[in-house]
This record gives structure tokens, sequence and C-alpha cells, in this order.
């Protein structure tokens, strides 16, 4: 298997690691060849996550805003976000390769809420490391972590957010590899992980695609999605890569601008660097020291990127943009109000990018977005931010 | 010239000694005073000096480096203080001096730029604990550039098994033996069955072999003697530090008593 997207992707890890990976990389390849392995992974995929889920065309959106707007309604899915798909799908590898206990690192929780059910579904020991940043942000999904009976591990390092969660699970994973499967939840980490990531998130675009041809006839003029590290942005271009014709827009957050330096945007300060056992796109100061991200939302509050989407910036197949704290969450607002639905604030980022779009676009023209996951968990965000509280440190 | 590890581990090999290696963050507790450590463990008799570089993102590293890390990004240590002080050292001291750091600070600086000054300053070998034998070609090019002034220092671990071979074929200076899996600074968890991996690089390898990761005393490395060439000590030796407010008298007594034991 490729190793590298041009000059991204590799495997930065420390020398204990190596045949670590090397095992998961062959197991991982023997499973994907493996019929009884998609014939499980598909199961769950109906029977326990809720898919296929529906591609929605938001009528109310689409009369005020132009184009056709289409969701992919990844947040209808067993506890409310795409992370699930990847999820069950390393899980089963976990299993096939005889671990017992799991580790995940997580940033605004969905991601470790989806690995705390599958632990619990499969039997298996489940160890998140969560921000305490975090932990404030997102009591909520800690609290379900709790009951699904994971261990939440707080971390009090560095920016207290993904970054340093992802640290101190690579160090616990480094330590007892030999029991452990290190559950990664974004298209982030050394090789296997982000080409892995993407094969379990495919799914979302496997759908899409055939979902909109039914209804239309015809594949997108544009597909959304909001990036961080860049899961479900990864998942939602899969399919559609080879369809040259159509857009694809990755949605970084913003922060409180570009300009002022607090944002999370990887892509926008276009400088490559080494962290997570990757080669992509960093945040980073003039000594090369990781910069802290700042975004309203947690699960967009990243430095890095996928380094496959390093990959698709520089050929240019993909377009990235960002969006700032107050665009999304007016999107976020306007989503309730229209469709009734309360979406994740990360996902509201390419809701807000949407808008953007369409006023450029015809009215037979369509967008395709992903809506990553469902906004329960940032009630407590948005209260805040709608009292005019300082959200971003 | 003679790479400066090679001279040192050539003398103790003459003299049938150990060789006795401390790590410490740059710039603690401040850049002149770190001078002064140094100064003062090689007239105790330290045989090499591994300067850590602070990052941002120690992922090999566990809490008490991590703690000193942070702590010297807070005073400010970028490289270039790290590259400034090491050339002040060398108006009068040979000491070897190893770079520990991660792989991102390198990449930042430029690769080329990063060799031509180790050599300018006086580097004399690398250990970049992110940067696994598959990834280090363009480092190592680079290098090379420079007449391999400076020596891109090869780890391997208890579970490197078939890996060695590759790692060790063409590694110079030292192998740096980790000793125990995941982090820096665990004390004393050493690798079940340690002594058969150390006896297994040992077998292998062509050059020097060190011990590193959860080392305290000579006590803790006293079953391996035979096996080894040498012993690291890194968080253990910073608490040290830190606990005896940086005193000279009691680092050179540390130093010196590890090396009397070992």
């Amino acid at each position: 298997m490729e190793k590298y997207y041009g000059q991204f992707g590799g495997q930065f890890v420390s020398e204990s690691l190596m045949n670590t990976l090397g095992e998961l990389e062959k197991a991982y390849k023997e499973a994907i060849e493996d019929e009884s392995f998609w014939k499980d992974y598909d199961y769950y995929m109906k029977e326990y996550v809720g898919r296929e889920n529906p591609l929605y065309f938001a009528k109310r959106l689409t009369e005020k805003y132009g184009p056709k707007i289409y969701l992919k309604r990844e947040d209808l899915n067993h506890t409310g976000a795409h992370k699930i798909n990847n999820v069950i799908g390393q899980i089963l590898l976990a299993k096939r390769m005889g671990k017992t206990k799991v580790i995940a690192e997580t940033g605004a929780g969905q991601h470790g809420v989806a690995t705390a059910t599958g632990a619990a579904l499969f039997g298996m020991e489940c160890t998140v490391y969560m921000g305490e940043e975090d932990i404030k942000r997102q009591s909520l999904n800690v609290f379900r972590m709790e009951m699904l009976g994971a261990k939440v591990v707080s971390v009090t390092t560095g920016s207290r957010t993904l970054k340093d969660a992802t640290n101190e699970a690579i160090r616990t994973w480094a330590k007892e590899a030999e029991d452990t499967f290190y559950i990664i939840g974004s298209a982030v980490g050394p090789h296997p992980y982000p080409a892995m990531v993407k094969k379990f998130q495919s799914i979302i675009s496997k759908e899409a695609r055939k979902q909109i041809l039914e209804k239309e006839g015809r594949l997108p003029d544009a597909v959304v999605a909001c990036c961080g590290g860049g899961s479900n942005s990864i998942g939602m271009f899969a399919e559609f890569l080879n369809d040259l014709d159509v857009k694809l827009v990755g949605v970084e957050a913003a922060g409180l601008g570009i300009e002022t330096g607090k944002h999370a945007s990887a892509m926008a300060e276009g400088k490559p660097g080494v962290l997570h056992g990757m080669c992509s796109y960093l945040l980073q100061d003039d000594d090369g020291n990781v910069k802290i991200a700042h975004s309203i939302s947690a699960g967009l509050d990243y430095p890095g990127v996928g380094p496959e989407h390093s990959y698709l910036k520089d050929t240019g197949r993909v377009e990235y943009v960002s969006i700032t704290d107050k665009e999304c969450m007016d999107a976020l607002l306007e989503l309730c109000k229209l469709e009734g639905i309360i979406p994740a604030i990360e996902s509201a980022h390419a809701l807000a990018h949407v808008f953007k779009m369409a006023k450029t676009m015809s009215k037979n023209d369509i967008i395709v977005m992903c809506l990553s996951g469902r906004g329960d968990k940032d009630v407590h965000t948005v209260a805040a931010y709608l009292n005019g509280e300082d959200m971003n440190r | 010239m003679e790479n400066r590890i090679d001279k040192r581990l050539n003398e103790l090999k003459g003299e049938g000694k150990k060789a006795f290696t401390t790590y410490m963050t740059a710039g603690l507790p401040d850049m002149d005073t770190a001078i002064e450590i140094i100064k003062a463990q090689y007239e105790a008799g330290i045989d090499i000096i591994e300067l850590g570089v602070p990052f941002s993102d120690p992922v090999a590293d566990g809490p008490v480096i991590q703690d000193a890390s942070y702590k010297a990004i807070c005073n400010g240590v970028k490289l270039e203080n790290v590259f400034d002080m090491v050339e002040k050292l060398r108006q009068d001291c040979e000491v070897p001096i190893v770079f520990m750091m991660y792989y991102n600070t390198i990449l930042h600086y430029g690769l080329d730029n990063f060799a031509k000054k180790c050599q300018n300053v006086g580097v004399d070998g690398l250990i970049v604990p992110d940067l696994p034998f598959e990834e280090q070609k363009p480092l190592a090019l680079a290098l090379d550039a420079c007449d391999n002034a400076t020596y891109l220092l090869q780890l391997v671990s208890p579970v490197s098994k078939d890996r060695i071979n590759m790692i060790l074929e063409n590694a110079r200076g030292y192998v740096y033996c980790v000793s125990s899996m995941g982090v820096t600074g665990q004390d004393k968890a050493f690798y079940a069955n340690v002594e058969n991996y150390l006896k297994e690089v040992k077998a292998v390898s062509k050059i020097p072999i060190m011990m590193g990761f959860g080392i305290r005393t000579a006590k803790d490395v006293e079953n391996y003697k035979d096996i080894i060439d040498g012993a690291i000590v890194g968080s253990y030796f910073i608490k040290y530090m830190e606990s005896n407010n940086y005193d000279l008298e009691k680092i050179k007594e540390y130093v010196s008593t590890f090396k009397k034991e070992f």
C-alpha cells in the first residue's frame, strides 16, 4: 500500500510503533479483501447504525437560497454523527487482530462516544483521551461515554484540546500496543490510518452518489463538507473524486477570522509539517512549534488536517475555504428555523459555505452537503454564544 | 575532523570503560546556567551530553520531559538559541553533544540549513524519536552533503526484532537501545526480557550500544553491564537537577558517582 499522498502522509512515529503499524497494515489489507469482513460491517451499518440514512432535499433552504440543496443526514446515525461508521470498521478489525482494549482521542466527543458505543457492543475495555478544555465544552458527551462504560481521561497538557488528547493517546498506544488497538477518529495519523478512515467513511459518498442519481438522474454540481482532521469530508468526497465535473469543497474553521490568527484552518497558512505521525499542512509558529487552533467548534479545533486533504488541495481537485464562528452560528440557527434540524456546530460550517456558494449558482444547480452530526451536544455552546460570552479563549 | 562521539567512545573502549550520558532540556533553568551545567558535568567525567531541543508536542516523552520542554518554550528557547549555546560552549569545551529533538523542528528550519548549522557549531549527533528508519532519507542526504559531520543516531526498541539488521547496517556513533515500551521516564519498568533484547542488538551492532529510558542510578543497569557499552539518564536527571536547585556541585556528584559505580 502507498504510504504517501504526494509529499504528504508517511509514518512519523517512534521505532516502538513501527512493527505495530506493520501488523496493522497487514491485518487491514487482509480484512478489506475478505468478504466476511464486509458482510459484518454492512450488517452493523444497517441494523445498528441505521443506514442507509436519507439524502434529504432541503426544500425551504432551496426556496430561500436558489440551487437545490441536499443534506446527507449523517446526524441521523446511531450516536448522532458520522464517526460511528469508522469506529465499527476499526473495532471489527481490532477484534480480528485479537485485541481486547481500545483507546481513542476525542475533540467534540462524538468520536469518543462512538468508540465507547462500539466497545460496549463488542465487549471491549475502552479509554478515551479528551482535553480538559473540551471536557468543559462537551460535558454531555463526557457523561454519555461514562454511561457507556468508557473511562474518560482528562488531558491537561498543552492547549488541552484534541491535539493534546491525540498526543496522550499516542503515548499510551506506544506503551500498550501489544493488547491495545488505537481507534483514530479522523483521517489523520500515520499510514494506514488515513487510508483506513477514508475506506470506512466512504460509505457516506457511496450512498449519497447513488441517492442523488436516483433523485435527480444526474451528479451534483458541488459537494460540500466541513474539514477539521477531515474524516467526514474525505468520506463525502471519496466516491466523487473521479467525477471531475463535480466541484468538491472542504470547509475549515476560520474561528475569529484567518487574519486574527485565531483560527483552525491548517490549509490557510500553507506550511507543511509533521505531527501525529503524518506530514501534512500544519499550523506552526516561527520555530516549528505547533500553534494552538481556535474554533467555537471542538470538532474542528485541530491545527492539522488529514494528509490526503493536503494532497487534494495541492492537486486542485478539492477547494478548501473557511468559515468564521459567526458565519457558522448564523447558518446553524437558519437550519433550525427553516428545516427543523439542529446541526452540529462542525456541520454548520459547511452549511454556511453552501449559503455563500448558492449566491453564485443557478436554480437548476445541485449542492450536496454532508450534515455530519446533530447539534444536541452543542446546545450549551450555542446558548453561551447567544449570551455573548467569549467562546474563543 | 573525527566525530567527538567516535573519539570519546574509542578512548573508553581502549580503557575498558563504559560511557555515561545524561539528557537535559536546553535552556533550563536558563541558557548561561545550562552551559555551566554542561561544563560541570564534563569536569565530573560525563562522556556525552544529550541536549533536548524543546518542542510543543513531544509524543515520545513522559511527563518530566514534557514539562521541561514546556518550561523551556515558555522561557523563549528556540532552536537558534540552542545553536548559539553550543557555539558558545565550543569555545572551550569539547564534550560530544547530541541533539534530541522532534522532526518538525528540523523540517521547519530547513533540512540543508539545519545540517550546515549543526556542522558549523559542532553538534555531533542527532536523536529524532519520531523519525523512524524509513523516513530518514531526506535528513540523511542533507547530513551527507555536510560530510556527515553530524551523525543521525539510530534507535532500536524491544519490539524492533526483524528490523534490527536493517536499522543497524549503516548506523554510526552509537545505538540507542530503548529499554521499555512507551515514553521516557517511566521509573525502572524495563521490558520483560530486556536482557535477551540487548544481547540481540549487541550481536548485530558494529558500534557501541547504549541503554536508555527509565534509568536512575548505575545500580539499575548493573545486570546488563556486560552487554551494553553505556547508559543514558534523562527524566531522572532532570528531576534531580530541579530538586537540587541546579546546584553544580550536586550535579557533579551525581555524574561522578554514576561513572564510578558503572
